[in-house]
């Protein structure tokens, strides 16, 4: 096993550049992944949120009175002057989202029956807004239901009518089916970053070996030796079999370690069984730039050409839903996008049966073609290397 | 015989690279190959150990016929190539350790094989060394280690002390004369014809791929006319004088270019005569010396050119 034996030396010689990259892979990935995993994470509850608004009341009646008890529930209120500038500036600085003016007469000419309207001011595009437009119309829609049906009723009546009926409310739960309950989101974001960790990693190290080990001298100097060639070969297949199952182990581990909670389920042995393919297909590719380039200078220029750019056009850091087509079919010819395109069906999946996973099979099974393809390249590039 | 080549034809397109090179190399020789850089010996060599595939002819080593795949041949052969090709990334050690284990499978057998090869190439201090930080001799010399630390019955020696100081290409000469001490069977090349004369017992002259001559070192020199050459550093050499030293008995040719140069056949030495035709021409001389051909006056006569053109 010498030849085995130096392979491993001469990877644990490469290990510290190699370790800086999974870690700082590690890192990058599990930061990028929990950030995203949280912007896009589901609340299966219902919190309510106050908005900031100011009531510039030009009466006070036993109504607007009222409406703005009913508001109290949504807002806080802030004190602001009656001034054109002092609004807008209360506005621009959010100190209120919403001020709410109303007018002078108001009561009576609701009370009488009139469409009468109030004034507002709010911050374009607000969603606090569009809650405070609600309660308002609530308010004001349920009492003129009474104005209009009940002739001649009591202010004071109208308003304590109105305050009773805004008591009611209607209790809702939401549930989420037990297996939904489980966050994938972090578990896709961070295998779909293999496409860049692992295969970086895979490249450097796969790439180094057939490096060192195609260097002419070295080469020749082996061939004279009593080694026979297919038996020097397994021993260094073997060695980047191991490397690879090594490299990806570690990513795993980590992937699972650091969302253990969301880990224990079907879904993470379908991703992991995904990233297995993948890191053969990665490992035959490297081997395959390994025989095509020539000095470790242009090996860190391809890892990053090669890592990142099928990193951007799979859509691991931009989602496939949101690429063109152009791109996704060029991304098609590559292992990537069918690994992380089947990622993202596992994502998706609960109740797994096998109508539902025929689309992640396939992916599986294209990328296994691509790498028998990729090793058959690089077997012929060899060869008509070592003769050239 | 150790190694029997046949009738070798190497072709790189339209280059012949060996041109039916035919030698043999008997069992306890330094058989060496001299040629200057581009006649082959490399290919020779290569084509030798089956690192390249040969056009026409037949190799045979040790009574066997020599491929790719005769793994029980090259159990016994050790090789130091022209290259250094050791592994950057493993420490003296390690490389001899791993070059050694391509052969010899015991572990404790190795240890000691390794050892012993350290100590012969004189790398004692430097076990721990990664190859980029020896010397160019230093690195040479762990060449030597890998090729040979399994004691091999035969070893091709590549050109190995190329590019080195004159104290490092002293030891390892001596130490490939103490490998032939041993019982080793030693193929050596070389365009230097100093070290070929100092260390084999039997030369071969290559050039364009052909084997020009070969034989041992008095053989190859008994084959030219040139027996004697005398040089005189003196000035004052008229057209006349040069004529009439030629008219020495014996003497091949006579030239003058700021140091006088007399060469003579085989049989009567001349340096008398010159001395007397000095004192009575009354021409002033500083050194005057005779040597006997060199390798290089054997190159010259045969091809015309001078070994290093």
């Amino acid at each position: 096993m010498q030849i085995f034996k130096l392979c491993m030396k001469v990877i644990k010689k490469k290990l510290p550049i190699m370790s800086i990259y999974i870690g700082v892979f590690v890192m990058l990935s599990l930061i990028m992944s929990s950030n995203i995993s949280k912007e896009t994470e589901k609340e299966p509850s219902f919190v309510e949120s106050k908005a900031n608004i100011a009531v510039i009341a030009e009466e006070s009646t036993p109504l607007t009175e009222g409406l703005i008890k009913e508001l109290e529930k949504n807002a806080d209120f802030v004190e602001i002057e009656d001034d054109t500038e002092a609004i807008q500036d209360a506005l621009y600085f959010r100190f209120a989202t919403y001020i709410l003016r109303i007018p002078e007469g108001f009561t009576q000419r609701f009370m009488s029956g009139e469409e009468v309207m109030l004034e507002k001011t709010v911050v374009p595009d607000s969603y606090t807004g569009v809650y405070i437009d609600m309660s308002v119309e609530k308010y004001l829609n349920t009492a003129r239901l009474y104005v209009r049906n009940l002739k001649d009723i009591d202010i004071n009546q109208l308003v304590e009518y109105v305050a009773g009926d805004m008591t009611k409310q209607t209790n809702l739960v939401v549930t989420v089916p037990e297996d939904k309950q489980v966050d994938f989101v972090y578990s896709n974001y961070f295998f779909n970053y293999f496409v860049y960790s692992l295969f970086s990693v895979l490249i450097l190290g796969i790439s180094t070996l057939m490096m060192v080990f195609n260097e002419d001298n070295l080469r020749k100097r082996n061939a004279c030796s009593p080694i026979p060639a297919m038996r020097s070969s397994l021993q260094f297949f073997l060695a980047i079999l191991v490397f690879t199952l090594v490299s990806w182990m570690i990513m795993v581990v980590c992937c699972v370690l650091f969302n253990l909670k969301n880990s224990i389920n079907i879904n993470t042995v379908y991703f992991i069984i995904n990233s297995f393919v993948y890191a053969l297909s990665c490992a035959a590719m490297s081997f395959l730039i390994g025989n095509l380039i020539k000095g470790e200078g242009s090996l860190s220029a391809v890892t990053n050409v090669v890592a990142l750019g099928s990193s951007f056009i799979s859509g691991v850091f931009v989602p496939q839903e949101l690429l063109g087509s152009t791109v996704l079919r060029i991304a098609s010819f590559t292992p990537s996008y069918w690994f992380v395109n089947a990622n993202n069906i596992i994502a998706k999946t609960s109740n797994f049966n096998l109508k539902k996973m025929e689309p992640v099979f396939s992916s599986m099974l294209i990328q296994l073609g691509f790498t028998v393809a990729f090793l058959a390249v690089a077997l012929v590039v060899g060869k008509k290397k070592r003769y050239a | 015989m150790v190694i029997k080549v046949e009738n070798l034809v190497k072709r790189y397109g339209d280059l012949v690279a060996l041109d039916h090179l035919s030698l043999s190399v008997k069992e306890g020789e330094i058989f060496g190959l001299l040629g200057p850089n581009g006649s082959g010996k490399t290919t020779a060599i290569n084509s030798i150990l089956s690192l390249l595939q040969y056009d026409h002819g037949s190799i045979e080593i040790f009574g066997k016929p020599m491929t790719p795949e005769a793994y029980g041949i090259k159990r016994d052969i050790g090789v130091v190539m022209q290259n250094v090709a050791v592994y950057n990334e493993l420490t003296v050690y390690d490389n001899i350790d791993y070059f050694c284990g391509l052969y010899v499978e015991g572990k404790e057998k190795r240890k000691k094989l390794v050892q012993e090869a350290i100590e012969f190439t004189g790398l004692q201090d430097f076990i721990g060394f990664y190859p980029k930080k020896l010397s160019g001799g230093l690195l040479r010399r762990l060449n030597i280690a890998c090729g040979i630390a399994h004691k091999p019955k035969l070893i091709f020696l590549d050109e190995p002390t190329v590019a080195i100081d004159p104290q490092s290409r002293n030891k390892i000469l001596e130490g490939i004369v103490e490998l032939n001490r041993q019982g080793a069977t030693i193929v050596y090349t070389s365009h230097y014809m100093e070290e070929v004369e100092q260390i084999c017992t039997r030369i071969m002259i290559l050039d364009k791929g052909r084997a020009i001559a070969q034989g041992t070192k008095d053989q190859l020199k008994d084959m030219i006319t040139l027996g004697e050459k005398i040089t005189v550093e003196t000035s004052g050499i008229t057209p006349e004088h040069i004529e009439r030293l030629k008219r020495i008995p014996n003497v091949l040719s006579v030239e003058y270019n700021g140091v006088l140069v007399i060469s003579s056949g085989k049989g009567q030495n001349n340096l008398e005569y010159v001395l007397e035709f000095f004192k009575k021409e009354g021409l002033e001389y500083g050194k005057i010396y005779s040597e006997l051909p060199t390798l290089n006056d054997v190159f010259l006569e045969i091809t015309g050119k001078e070994l290093r053109d």
